[in-house]
């Protein structure tokens, strides 16, 4: 059933892997594209990823680096892989802890890892398991209730039983419920109780017969049912399971701490039922904090802050909350706060802390490390180079500028202009903004202004830089089509094309600015956007992907390949916009707009940044 | 009048005495003091002092020696074959790899007389984690093994280029110019390009890129990247313009036949043998 799974080190290194029957394609490429779009981008929040037709799991192990990762059919739904990954995790440690545990690469190296065996093993006890809920097979006629109640039982009289006439309502058996709850909590009693005498392996041994005592026996328990007794005709007042039966349960000024206490351990046990049988480094990690509580407050700092500590995700909840607070008081969009912090929550989990270091220092150090990768280009960006080579090809740059109304496209459109040409490059300026007044008269005095700061003469004779404008009103995708024409015949070396604001919600106007993009294909689709906007940054940004993704023909449409990230001088340390622009479009930050003179042009120091993010 | 004059004289005489006196004083009081304590008390207050002294120069030469560069660096671009390169070069051995997300390092006995160990380091290709990687790393860097490509070298030359650049303009490497060896890698395939080849192409590059990068925006804080210029204002660019020892060489970690083969590492051996 599953296509492949591998176990390889944080550095590279495959330890073991399995391919499954009769799957040729080798799992290097998928697994990679998950690494690269998933564990590098800070989306390792939810633990599969989809790539083409197969689904992938992974589950990370912070303790020994490792990365443990499944592949199966996207088609198919498989239970058990979660549960599937933690064994193999679990039995892989156990068994190999001793190599693991050196540190630097030599031993993984010279080490063979003979998992076969195992793997085999408990794969095939996860596909029993899932398939100990047998299906239930329709009960036939003769077997259901109906065909054992007499007709007379059936009539309904009034103030006797609920009877049916035969013709026909389907039997629904709302008695066998009862019956079943009334069963699970005399057990869930006993297992209560039961639960501190035993070990951790006969508690998953005692849950496990429990769980399949459950499932065969509740058929059986169907077919033994006696027709259903007479229900009393009025209306019993309803008792909830949790309710107590007086209000003076309720007042809670007299006992202050006993009765918080109390409730937590009742809702702890019903967890317990509810979870999956405990981990193994779960219980670990449950103990040594309960043993901390008795032996008092100062021993159990000392401890905690000597000494080899794995940590856990309630040692870390405390400080990612007030994380997650710190960026979203810095202006980063709250969805992408939050995402982050489980990101980070789940790369760090079951780490090994070093000696004198805290939980809030690590946790610093590792959301540091993320956002500073986050911002970090994933490509390129050199746009002077690649303006050269558009040069030596004989063919124009062509740069399009987007955004929503008033973000500053215009401003800094001819700031990026004014720096293209102190470094010699002539521009062409396409007006594709027909609709805002004065929009082509604004282009028209940069143009002025740009031409007078870098005389002609100076230049061989010709302008450096050029307006083309058909005036207002006509179609914005023909003006830019002819505009890059034009270059090309008079040899311009880029063309900045300006387009109109639009609201992302204005499904009209992002079609055609769709069909702008999909029509002209330019080099570069920056996408400008203010540093004061916050929450409506992901909203803009997705919608705007979406437009250009729909209305494009091609299989591979022209996405945002850049941001404009403009009125930078607005905040002073409130930098959480560029972390949401960068974590939804994974793009990078081409330009930093400071102010409103064309010197105000800046490029984007990951560092920088960070730190002002960081600063308390 | 005699003794008038001879009292004044007695009083400047005082006079100076009393400026020199606090002072004086000072130090007679000191001197008594020493003087009045046990000798073998003074003796252990001058050893403990002496220990003291020496424990600190010690330990400024331990420190400096422990920040002598003992490491080789394995960079390069994604998936150019850094980690299995490591992999052979320890081991010997092949071993499948995926993409690194961290780094990782062994303990490396070069094949020369000699028989130095260095410490090799594999650090991630990837592009958003390839500054902070070697940020931690380049001070310890005796020498840096660049693995390219070789057979889409065409393709990607520019992005080498670019991180040949921000290597060869980082402030720290100017200063400890380790060695630089560029392995073109990946040659058993029939399309790689050979070592020369790739040294011109780079040489090109390099010369368009010092002019774009110095020309480049300054970031927003003011702070401008590298401002080493590289090679010779006026001159085409040239690797023997570095202050540093720069080598090409070709090799194939994958080997000809594949999984069972030996690699073709020899030539690095030798060079890194050579450090």
């Amino acid at each position: 059933m599953l296509d492949f799974f591998t176990i390889f080190s944080k550095g590279g290194i495959v330890l073991w892997c399995f391919q499954g029957a009769g799957v040729k394609e080798s799992f290097t490429g998928p697994v990679n594209a998950l690494i690269r779009s998933v564990i590098l981008q800070e989306r390792s929040g939810s633990n599969s990823f989809t790539h083409e037709r197969q689904s992938l799991k992974y589950k990370l192990d912070n303790e020994f680096e490792l990365i443990f990762v499944v592949g199966f059919q996207n088609i198919l739904t498989l239970t058990y892989v979660d549960k599937f990954i933690d064994d193999v995790q679990l039995r892989f440690r156990d068994r190999y802890k001793n190599e693991l545990e050196q540190k630097g690469a030599l031993k993984l190296l010279n080490n063979s890892f003979e998992f076969g065996d195992d793997f085999q093993r408990i794969l095939r006890e996860a596909e029993d398991n899932s398939k100990t809920r047998s299906p239930t097979y329709m009960r036939g006629f003769q077997e259901s209730e109906k065909s054992k109640k007499t007709v007379k039982s059936m009539i309904e009289t009034k103030g006797g039983d609920k009877g049916k006439e035969q013709g026909g309502k389907k039997n629904k058996t709302p008695a066998p419920e009862p019956a079943k709850v009334e069963k699970t909590s005399p057990s869930a009693k006993t297992v209560q109780n039961g639960n501190q005498g035993l070990t951790q392996e006969e508690i998953i041994q005692k849950k496990r017969e429990e769980f399949i005592r459950k499932h065969t026996a509740a058929p059986a328990e169907k077919h033994s049912k006696s027709p259903k007794p007479q229900k009393p005709r009025e209306k019993t007042k309803r008792v909830w399971g949790n309710a107590g039966t007086n209000t003076k349960d309720l007042d809670y000024s007299a006992k202050n701490g006993s009765s918080p206490g109390n409730e937590d351990k009742d809702l702890d046990a019903q967890n317990d039922l509810v979870r999956p049988p405990f981990t193994s480094t779960d219980a670990v990690a449950y103990l040594p904090s309960k043993k901390g509580g008795g032996f008092g407050g100062m021993f159990g700092m000392l401890k905690g802050l000597v000494g080899s500590k794995s940590l856990s995700q309630e040692d870390m909840e405390p400080v990612l909350e007030k994380m997650k607070e710190h960026l979203i008081a810095k202006n980063v969009a709250a969805d992408i706060a939050s995402q982050l912090c489980d990101s980070v929550a789940k790369k760090l989990e079951g780490k090994v802390m070093g000696t004198f270091t805290t939980v809030a220092s690590t946790v610093k150090q590792a959301l540091q490390d993320s956002l500073v990768q986050i911002l970090q280009p994933k490509r390129r960006v050199d746009i002077l180079r690649d303006v050269m080579e558009a040069q030596s090809q004989r063919r124009p740059f062509v740069i399009t500028f987007c955004g929503v109304n008033g973000v500053g496209k215009s401003t800094n459109l001819a700031k990026i202009s004014y720096w293209l040409i102190e470094n010699g490059f002539t521009v062409l300026i396409a007006a594709c903004d027909t609709f805002r007044a004065g929009a082509v008269e604004q282009l028209r005095t940069h143009q002025r202004r740009l031409n007078a700061l870098h005389p002609p003469e100076k230049h061989g004779g010709q302008p450096v830089v050029q307006l083309y404008e058909k005036g207002y009103g006509k179609d914005a995708a023909g003006i830019a089509m002819e505009a890059i024409a034009y270059a090309r015949n008079q040899a311009f070396d880029v063309v900045l094309v300006d387009t109109a604001g639009r609201m992302q919600d204005n499904a009209p106007l992002m079609t055609a600015l769709a069909k702008l993009i999909a029509v002209n294909m330019p080099d570069l689709v920056l996408f400008v956007g203010e540093a004061l906007v916050g929450n409506e940054a992901v909203d803009q940004l997705v919608k705007f992907n979406q437009a250009l993704a729909d209305h494009s023909m091609s299989d591979k449409p022209r996405l945002i390949d850049g941001i404009v990230l403009t009125k930078f001088d607005t905040i002073d340390d409130k930098v959480g916009a560029a972390i949401s622009m960068t974590y939804i479009t994974g793009q990078p930050i081409v330009f930093v707009g400071t102010g409103q003179t064309y010197n105000d042009l800046r490029s984007l120091n990951a560092r920088a940044v960070v730190s002002a993010l960081m600063k308390a | 009048m005699d003794k008038r004059s001879v009292a004044g004289d007695m009083g400047g005489k005082e006079d100076a005495k009393m400026l020199e006196s606090p002072i004086e004083q000072y130090i007679e009081s000191l001197r008594k003091h020493v003087e009045e304590q046990d000798p073998v008390f003074l003796i252990s207050v001058v050893v403990a002092l002496a220990a003291i002294i020496i424990t600190c120069v010690f330990l400024k030469y331990f420190l400096t020696s422990k920040t002598v560069r003992s490491a080789v660096l394995l960079v390069g671009l994604c998936d150019s074959g850094k980690t299995l390169l490591f992999s052979r070069l320890v081991s010997g051995k092949f071993k499948r790899t995926q993409t690194s997300i961290t780094d990782s390092s062994a303990p490396y006995k070069a094949k020369s007389d000699k028989g130095a160990t260095w410490t090799l380091i594999d650090l991630p290709g990837h592009d958003s984690l390839r500054a902070q990687y070697l940020e931690k790393f380049k001070s310890a860097a005796r020498a840096i093994v660049f693995v390219v490509d070789s057979a889409i070298f065409q393709k990607e030359v520019r992005d080498v280029a670019e991180f040949l650049y921000v290597l060869l303009t980082d402030s720290v490497i100017c200063r400890n110019t380790p060695t630089l060896l560029v392995a073109c890698n990946k040659q058993d395939i029939t399309m790689a390009k050979s070592a020369k080849l790739i040294q011109q192409q780079l040489e090109k590059e390099l010369n368009t890129l010092r002019v774009t990068r110095s020309a480049a925006l300054s970031s927003q804080d003011g702070s401008v990247g590298g401002s080493v210029f590289l090679g010779k204002k006026g001159k085409d660019f040239e690797f023997s313009q570095l202050p540093m020892r720069v080598e090409f060489l070709e090799c194939t970690a994958l080997g000809n036949k594949a999984e069972e083969g030996e690699a073709d590492i020899k030539s690095l051996e030798k060079s890194l043998a050579k450090l």
